[in-house]
């Protein structure tokens, strides 16, 4: 991996965050609605509102409220909620955590178990298990997020008393420490395995896809050839090679995941940063709304930048196209 | 060489299809023949054909219009209404029916725009080269990156709900990898010695781009565009559920998003728009499989076309 | 003459929850230069207040005639509990609240947000409460006098009264809390108090005194936690209040104190043990608990995860009642104001609507009664009259379009509207209406309120009308229908409040059309009407004001500028375990729960 290829990719980063960034503010002062209302409420009178309007300098023409925010932003400002009168970064990066917490935790349950299944699947192609993995995977898919979180609460939450409805704590509770550890550990339960749900089966399909590609190739079938046996060939050759786009997944997934979140977040009463922008929205609290929309896409970008740097790692015979 | 100095913002911001061979002329109907063959092959193009087919001949096969009370409120199926009636009083059977059609319109939609759009972007990035492939494949990447589904709130929620808007946003983000494939293509061909004869044949680059490229890049375009489609109807659907649909026109998103306040007393309205959700969700992504089994790979080794 | 700005009430939607303990009151277009445009009556002008409140009482008697359930000592005029609430009172334990969304922070001095009040309320006081009687009662200020017609209020503060962190509350923090904050930010108090007031002047440390520049009646009225909560000045002055930290952990002098607040997931409070009411609280803590979705607020309750729920769905009320766990709490106290009323406007400015008869064809189109049954799943009730049977001296006997819907045809016709079998009506020979025009027009709505707007699509289709829905949240809707004006008809929920110069006068008058959101919507514009009003509003006694209201309401029932589709309620639900629950405001600070 060259240092030139890090840097340079380094650098591509910078363009493509002013170019979300300018995307995200234009949108946002294009749509109708004036953001005053969301400030001073419905019931202010004229002169109300252009105190207000005075106070947070939304007369300015737009392209220069732009570079203000551009500038501010690179300074680590993200602005000031309309709703909350409290710095935006701090409102996102207080509820980043829970979001985090949510996805990073489907991120290891979905790969760790589509890469189990896609094994299973690929370790016989056509076989019994592969049928049976394909079309559990197939239907996991398929199903809307919502659907199978609303039965998933049903079922297992108020059904069986196993798990709790909603939230990430249990209300009222003073735990702290291991205890604390443990309660939200039995809130993540369900809404992990509902936003894992999806992409157990994304990952399990391409596993399975990529290792049965591997598995036909000229040099595992020089191994079999030599009498190397089958699991082993299939770890230490097939399995490898087959990683590459399970990691091409992971990095592409990391935005499909963020968009399930929102939904899983409603389902389940999750304090993240999903519901923060749906709250936000309804609010027309603009500076949240680019400040959720920017971390989001931020995120995104560094996601992609890592899987870059470890796919080269991976397999360093890879030239970029 | 040109294709190697351009550094990609990411290789892997999203997935790329496998590349599937190209089609010659009489081998489309081989393909066809392959494809139904198989069993899975079989089952996926009769239910995407029935599927379509609902959608064509909605307005004929709905027993009533969707938002007009014909019946007692949260009636469970029954021969009057197969598929029961919402809380307001109306048919559901009418409402899934209509809105496979409108999942038609915006999949068509979306499909058209990725496929025009990302297919002019991808010749033109590929063609000239230089400076025009490198800003539009800036572009292209600062797309892929943007995360659809929180552009698509953003956008519904600022602007009000819309299938319109729904598809253009779609549409507009979701070009950038059919781009690439069609660009790769472009590239690869570039350096093959038949397309300098034929050009010294004199042929235009129309041509060029219809005989060589098209069959080439086409078969790998149609799996990934299933493919987007399948997650386009997930997208509706969930936008539905949070409540950001258009209640002018009756979408399966949008009748599964109505549904939340009756979980508990009508099973049948999540059900039911969510079985047809699903039902299309894996149409498209078993004629995906289907078709790449039976479009076979670019050549034998390698398979490192992603 | 000021130009009214004041609709507190018909903002709608989760983002406006305004639960005054009681139905308070305030004026709406209260500039005194108006109010008292006639000359000066002078005890007069208070007395009526004092006598419509009182009348109300009288007039609403207790609990309702229809409602033969009427039990448990919570009962008086617009409450009731509809099951027997023999719960035993204990002291200590904890009740878990789910409320609808984040409120961002906790001081309700600076906004009038819906989701902050619900959620702040119980940490701070106001100066005076109304009781159910919608009679003042002492909260902060233990008595006071009027003066000079009502010029001057000295209010004597309760003695002895600590802020939670032990510091003393004085007549300085009211004037802190009013001059530098309520008139600055609470849009309604700034617009109401704020343009009447003079001076607020602290006498000493336990009295205070607001001087008005002409007299100002309703001034008792705007008191209560809701309106005017007192916030305090040790903590705030010299600080911008929209950002002092405070904001998120809030001192008060209320019945519960502030122990935590988790953004976007919950709030704790604890009993506050110094409470200058004598054995209030009785409970130990109460935690709300942000769940944003209904359907998940109704299984958290009954997964016993939370006790009580400030609505309960339509569809879901029949099964926690028959399951017999719980108790209900109907109020006519809604998100947005008391006495609500579902209304359809129609834009007069422009020319479709210009014809009566198809303003009274669409009326007569609507079913009502399918309203009341399939979007509120019974509970409310028809609206008879364009002022709401809550306020009983005023409501008016009229009678509104029936639901016919072969009148409506015939109307339609004969309005000019033809209609080719089953198809959308077409204009030919209507006035301002271009030949062949559909009859199509745009709906604006709150998202909470699509199942009315697809009622009413549904019904006005079978008759040929064509309708759009457009869902709007709430700011962009009052934008587009309040200041550009750029709107068909929409729905709205005006709230009457507890006499009609609160909130019926602003869907009437000239002078209230304007961009003031939830004021003329209809642009509605009747000289009449306008001096109607100006006569009820210069009235002292209930009873002569009833008979101009009667008139007013048989006007505009004649020319609808709106339709009045139903009256709403709101059903708490909660824990049988638990009992005393107030409706709204201070909902808990008389509640226990079994443990």
């Amino acid at each position: 991996m060259t240092r030139r290829y890090v840097l340079g990719r380094l650098v591509q980063v910078v363009p493509t965050v002013a170019g979300i960034l300018v995307i995200g503010f234009l949108l946002i002062h294009l749509a109708p609605g004036d953001p005053v209302l969301a400030l001073a409420g419905e019931n202010g009178d004229a002169a109300y509102y252009s105190f207000v309007r005075a106070k947070f300098g939304l007369d300015e023409p737009l392209a220069n409220q732009l570079l203000t925010y551009c500038a501010n932003v690179l300074g680590g400002d993200l602005g000031t909620s309309y709703t909350q009168g409290r710095p935006v970064l701090d409102i996102v990066v207080e509820r980043l955590g829970a979001t985090l917490l949510l996805t990073g935790t489907a991120l290891v349950v979905s790969t760790a178990g589509g890469l189990a299944l896609g094994l299973l699947a690929a370790s016989r192609p056509r076989g019994g298990r592969d049928i049976a993995v394909t079309t559990m995977s197939l239907g996991l898919y398929a199903a809307p997020v919502f659907w199978v979180g609303q039965v998933s609460i049903l079922v297992l939450a108020l059904g069986t008393g196993w798990f709790p409805v909603s939230g990430m704590t249990t209300a009222g509770s003073d735990a702290s420490g291991l205890a604390h550890a443990a309660d939200v550990a039995h809130h993540l339960v369900l809404p992990v395995l509902v936003l894992a749900a999806q992409e157990i089966a994304a990952v399990a399909r391409l596993t399975r896809a990529g290792l049965i590609d591997e598995l036909g190739q000229d040099h595992i079938r020089t191994a079999w050839a030599k009498g190397a046996p089958p699991r082993i060939v299939l770890m230490k050759h097939a399995l490898r090679r087959a990683l590459l786009p399970v990691v091409t997944v992971i990095g592409g997934r990391v935005g499909h995941l963020v968009a399930g979140t929102v939904v899983v977040e409603a389902v389940f009463a999750w304090p993240g940063i999903g519901r923060l922008l749906v709250t936000a929205l309804q609010a027309r609290d603009t500076p949240i709304v680019l400040g959720v929309f920017f971390v989001v896409a931020f995120s995104v970008v560094l996601a992609n930048l890592v899987t870059d740097l470890v796919y080269t790692r991976l397999d360093p015979r890879i030239r970029y196209r | 060489m040109s294709t190697r100095d351009s550094i990609p913002a990411s290789a892997t911001a999203e997935l790329a299809p496998a590349r599937v061979g190209p089609v010659h002329d009489d081998g489309r109907r081989r393909v066809l023949a392959r494809l139904v063959r198989t069993p899975l092959g079989a089952a996926s193009v009769a239910l995407t054909t029935v599927l379509c087919l609902v959608g064509l001949l909605a307005p004929a096969l709905a027993p009533h219009d969707p938002f007009a009370i014909v019946g007692p409120s949260l009636d469970p199926p029954s021969l009057d209404h197969p598929m029961g009636t919402d809380g307001l009083g109306r048919d559901l059977f009418s409402g899934v029916v209509l809105g496979t059609r409108t999942s038609l319109t915006v999949a068509g939609g979306v499909g058209m725009l990725v496929l025009a759009i990302g297919g002019a972007v991808g010749l033109l990035a590929g063609y000239r080269g230089g400076w025009t492939d490198h800003v539009l494949m800036r572009l292209a990447e600062l797309l892929q990156v943007l995360p659809r589904f929180f552009l698509a709130i953003v956008v519904i929620a600022l602007f009000g709900p819309g299938l319109d808007r729904l598809v253009l946003v779609l549409g507009l983000t979701s070009w950038p990898i059919l781009a690439r494939v069609v660009r790769s293509e472009v590239l690869s061909l570039k350096e093959r010695e038949f397309v300098d004869a034929a050009r010294a044949g004199g042929a235009g680059p129309a041509r060029i781009v219809m005989r060589e490229i098209l069959p080439n890049a086409l078969p790998t375009a149609v799996v990934y565009v299933g493919l987007l489609l399948a997650q386009v109807l997930l997208v509706e659907a969930s936008l539905g559920f949070l409540g950001l649909g258009d209640p002018n026109v009756a979408s399966w998103g949008y009748l599964a998003g109505q549904a939340q306040r009756f979980l508990r007393v009508a099973w049948w309205l999540s059900v039911f728009p969510g079985l047809a959700i699903a039902t299309a969700v894996v149409a498209l992504n078993l004629l995906g499989d289907a078709l790449t089994d039976a479009l076979g790979r670019p050549g034998g080794g390698g398979g490192r076309g992603r | 003459m000021r130009a009214p700005v004041m609709f507190r009430f018909g903002v709608e939607g989760q983002c406006l929850f305004r639960p005054p303990l009681i139905l308070t009151t305030f004026p709406g277009d209260s500039g005194p230069g108006h109010r008292f445009a006639n000359g000066g009556h002078d005890m007069g002008r208070l007395r009526w207040t004092a006598v419509g409140v009182v009348a109300v009482f009288l007039a609403a008697g207790c609990g309702s005639d229809d409602d033969p359930e009427v039990a448990g000592p919570t009962t008086d005029a617009g409450v009731t509990t509809t099951t027997g609430d023999d719960a035993p009172v204990t002291e200590g334990g904890t009740v878990v609240v789910a409320i609808s969304s984040d409120p961002g922070q906790l001081n309700p001095a600076i906004t009038t947000s819906g989701g902050v009040h619900t959620a702040s309320e119980l940490f701070f006081n106001g100066l005076v409460d109304l009781d159910e009687n919608l009679e003042p009662v002492p909260e902060l200020a233990e008595s006071w006098e009027v003066e000079e017609d009502g010029a001057l209020y000295r209010f004597n503060l309760r003695e002895g009264v600590e802020w939670h962190d032990g510091t003393p509350f004085t007549a300085a923090d009211v004037k802190y809390s009013f001059d530098e904050v309520l008139v600055q930010l609470h849009s309604r108090t700034k617009a109401s108090v704020g343009a009447a007031i003079e001076s607020i002047e602290v006498v000493d440390d336990l009295t205070v005194e607001f001087r008005f520049g002409q007299p100002y009646a309703p001034l008792l009225q705007q008191l209560n936690v809701t309106e005017a909560p007192i916030i305090p000045r040790h903590i705030y002055e010299g600080t911008d209040p929209m950002t002092n930290p405070a904001n998120l952990e809030p001192v008060g002098t209320g019945p519960f104190r502030f122990v935590s607040y988790t953004t976007g997931s919950e709030i704790r409070m604890e009993k506050n043990p110094d409470y200058f009411e004598d054995g209030l609280p009785l409970l130990d803590e109460v935690v709300m608990r942000v769940i944003p979705e209904e359907g998940s607020r109704v299984v958290a309750l009954e997964a016993g995860e939370v006790d009580w729920l400030f609505e309960t769905p339509g569809p879901d009320l029949e099964r926690l009642r028959s399951s017999g766990d719980f108790e209900f709490l109907e109020t006519p106290v809604n998100p947005g104001g008391a006495n609500c009323i579902m209304t359809v406007s129609f834009n007069l400015d422009r020319p479709i609507f210009g014809d009566v008869r198809l303003r009274r064809a669409i009326g007569h189109a609507l079913d009502r009664e399918q309203f009341l049954e399939r979007v509120l799943f019974g509970q409310g009730a028809v609206a008879e009259a364009p002022i709401s049977s809550g306020i009983p001296f005023a409501h008016g006997d009229v009678e509104l379009p029936e639901f016919d819907v072969e009148e409506a045809e015939r109307l339609l016709d004969e309005a000019g509207w033809v209609r080719d079998g089953d198809a959308i009506r077409t204009a030919q020979g209507v006035e301002g209406v271009e030949d062949g025009t559909s009859l199509a027009f745009d709906f604006l709505h709150f998202p909470t309120f699509t199942a009315y707007a697809e009622l009413l699509r549904a019904q006005l289709r079978e008759v040929g009308a064509e309708v759009t829905l457009e869902p709007l949240e709430p700011p962009v809707f009052a934008e587009t229908v309040f200041t550009n004006r750029d709107f068909d008809t929409n729905i709205i929920s005006y709230c009457n409040a507890t006499d009609p110069e609160i909130g019926v006068r602003r869907m009437f008058t000239t002078a209230n059309i304007s961009t003031v959101p939830f004021s003329n919507a209809a642009a509605y514009r009747n000289p009449a009407v306008d001096a109607l009003f100006d006569e009820a509003q210069a009235t002292v006694e209930t009873d002569d004001r009833a008979p101009i209201y009667q008139e007013i309401q048989e006007i505009v029932a004649e020319e609808l500028p709106y339709l009045w589709i139903v009256e709403t309620i709101a059903v708490r639900a909660y824990d049988a375990d638990c009992t005393g629950f107030g409706p709204s405001g201070h909902f808990a600070e008389t509640a226990s729960c079994e443990q």
